[in-house]
C-alpha cells in the first residue's frame, strides 16, 4: 500500500493495517489478536506505528463532550411536527394539510389552547394582537389599517374558483410582512408554517372589519374567515435562529386546499 | 443506544405522541450537537444544524425503516446535513483562535481546553470524508460496523480512511509548535 508508506521505513500491506486499526480501536477477535501480538514481537516498524496510532487515537478519546446550547430541546420540540392519523378521505394534503384539514382537531386545539393556557380570546379595536413569542393563541381580529412599508421579497397570485387574491411578502429591519388581500366566496382559510426560520409571530391587523380567527402555534398561524381576508400579518427574525428556509403558505376554501406557495425570506 | 426502545418510541411518533418525540430528542440532540460540531468547528452552526437534523428525522418519521437501527439513521441524517453545511462555506480555513468556542469549564481544566482547540484544529485541516470518520469512531463512539452503516460504506473503507485521517492528524499535531506543552502526552 503505497499511499501508507513512508519513504524511510518499510512498506505495510492492508492487513497488517487492519490488524493495527483493529487493535487500537479494540475491534479484534482472539485469533487477530494473537495473529497481532506476533507481528508487534517481530516487526519493531509495527511497534512503531502502533505506538503513534495509539497515541492519537487516544488524544482523540479524550476530547471531552460539549454541551448542547440550553434552548435546543425547546426549540427544537416547537418546531417539530408530527404526524397526525387522518381517516378522512383521501385529498391533496400539501406541507401540513392533514393537520389542518381535520376540523375536529383544529376546533380541539383551538378549545385546549384557549382553555389550558388562558391565553383567552382577544376581541381587538384599533390595537393589533401582539404576541412576541409563538406559543399557542387563538384570537379574533378586527380593523386596524395599516399602509404598506418594506422591501416587496416576492408575491403570490391565488386565482381558483374558490379563493383568490394576491400576497406580498415585504421586509423592513427585522420584520417581515404578508400582506393578505384575499376574496372567497364562503369559509377559507390561510396557513403560514414559519417554523424554524428564526422567526416569531408579531402581530396581525386586518385592513377589513370581517372579524377573523386566527390561530398561532408552533411556529404556524392559521387564518379562519368567512368571506375577504384583508390583512396583514408581521413576523419578527429572532437572532437566535437563522435559517432561511422560504415561508409556506397553504390556502383552503370549504376545508378543501386549493393552492399552496412558498414565499423566500432572503433579499433578492 | 437502546434499539428496542427507540423503536416503541418511533412508533408512537408516527401515532403522534408528542412526549414521544420529547424523549427521542432529549436522547439523541447531544450527540447529534457534538457530532455537528466537530465536523463544523463552529457551535452556532451545530445547533442550527442539530435542529434542522430532528426537523428532518420527524418531518420523515413515517418513512423510517424499523429494520434499520435508529440511531443509525438519524446519524446518517446528521452526517449528511453536516456536510452540506461545509459544502455552503465553500471553502473550508481551519480554525484559528477568534473561531475556537469560549471554554465553559473551570479554570483548572485549560490544558482541556488547550487540547480540544488542537484537536479541533486538526479535524479541521482533515477533508471532510476523513473528518467524518473520526468523528464517528472517537466523538460518536461507533464501531467500524456502524459507521458502515451509516455512512453506507464497506466496513474495509472505513478502516482505510480512519488509518488515513489519524496519520494526517499526527502530523498536524507534531507540526504544532505548541503542541509539546499541552497534550503531546497520551
Amino acid at each position: 500500500m503505497n499511499e501508507h508508506s513512508n519513504s524511510d521505513k518499510p512498506l505495510i500491506d492492508q492487513h497488517v493495517l487492519d490488524l493495527l486499526n483493529g487493535s487500537i480501536d479494540g475491534e479484534l477477535n482472539a485469533s487477530e489478536q494473537a495473529e497481532f501480538d506476533q507481528l508487534m514481537a517481530s516487526s519493531e516498524h509495527v511497534r512503531d506505528l502502533n505506538e503513534e496510532l495509539t497515541a492519537i487515537s487516544s488524544l482523540l478519546d479524550r476530547v471531552p463532550e460539549r454541551e448542547p446550547p440550553d434552548y435546543l430541546q425547546s426549540a427544537i420540540e416547537k418546531q417539530v411536527r408530527l404526524p397526525v392519523v387522518n381517516n378522512g378521505p383521501d385529498g391533496k394534503q400539501g406541507f401540513f394539510g392533514s393537520w389542518l384539514n381535520a376540523n375536529w382537531l383544529r376546533t380541539g386545539f383551538a378549545l385546549a389552547a384557549g382553555v389550558v393556557l388562558t391565553v383567552g380570546v382577544y376581541e381587538m379595536g384599533s390595537e393589533p394582537i401582539t404576541e412576541q413569542d409563538s406559543a399557542n393563541l387563538v384570537g379574533t381580529v378586527v380593523r386596524n389599517p395599516v399602509s404598506k412599508q418594506g422591501e416587496l421579497l416576492g408575491t403570490i397570485l391565488v386565482e381558483t374558483d374558490l379563493l383568490n387574491g394576491v400576497v406580498e411578502l415585504r421586509n423592513t429591519d427585522d420584520l417581515f410582512i404578508l400582506d393578505l388581500q384575499l376574496n372567497s366566496a364562503g369559509f377559507s382559510e390561510v396557513a403560514v408554517n414559519f417554523a424554524g426560520r428564526g422567526l416569531v409571530f408579531e402581530d396581525i391587523t386586518p385592513e377589513q372589519g370581517h372579524e377573523d380567527t386566527i390561530t398561532v402555534a408552533d411556529g404556524f398561524v392559521t387564518v379562519a374567515s368567512n368571506g375577504k381576508q384583508h390583512y396583514t400579518m408581521r413576523l419578527r427574525r429572532t437572532s437566535e435562529l437563522m435559517q432561511v428556509r422560504p415561508l409556506e403558505l397553504e390556502f383552503f376554501a370549504n376545508n378543501k386546499l386549493v393552492h399552496e406557495a412558498k414565499l423566500s425570506v432572503s433579499k433578492k | 443506544m437502546h434499539k428496542d426502545r427507540d423503536a416503541a418510541l418511533v412508533n408512537d411518533c408516527k401515532r403522534g405522541d408528542r412526549k414521544a418525540m420529547s424523549q427521542l430528542v432529549s436522547q439523541y440532540q447531544r450527540p447529534v450537537y457534538n457530532a455537528a460540531y466537530r465536523i463544523l468547528g463552529n457551535t452556532d452552526d451545530a445547533a442550527d444544524t442539530t435542529q434542522t437534523v430532528f426537523l428532518k428525522v420527524f418531518e420523515h418519521i413515517a418513512d423510517y425503516d424499523p429494520k434499520f437501527k435508529f440511531f443509525s439513521w438519524v446519524y446518517r441524517i446528521a452526517i449528511n446535513e453536516s456536510l452540506n453545511q461545509v459544502k455552503k462555506r465553500q471553502k473550508q480555513e481551519p480554525l484559528d483562535d477568534s473561531q475556537v468556542s469560549p471554554w465553559q469549564g473551570p479554570a483548572e481544566d485549560l490544558d482541556s481546553k488547550r487540547l480540544c482547540d488542537r484537536v479541533q484544529g486538526a479535524l479541521m485541516l482533515l477533508s471532510a470524508d476523513y473528518r467524518t470518520v473520526v468523528v464517528l469512531k472517537h466523538i460518536s463512539g461507533c464501531s467500524y460496523q456502524q459507521i458502515s452503516e451509516i455512512l453506507q460504506l464497506p466496513v474495509k473503507t472505513v478502516k482505510s480512511r480512519l488509518y488515513s485521517a489519524r496519520q494526517l492528524m499526527k502530523k498536524t499535531l507534531q507540526n504544532d509548535a505548541s503542541h509539546s506543552q499541552g497534550c503531546g502526552q497520551s
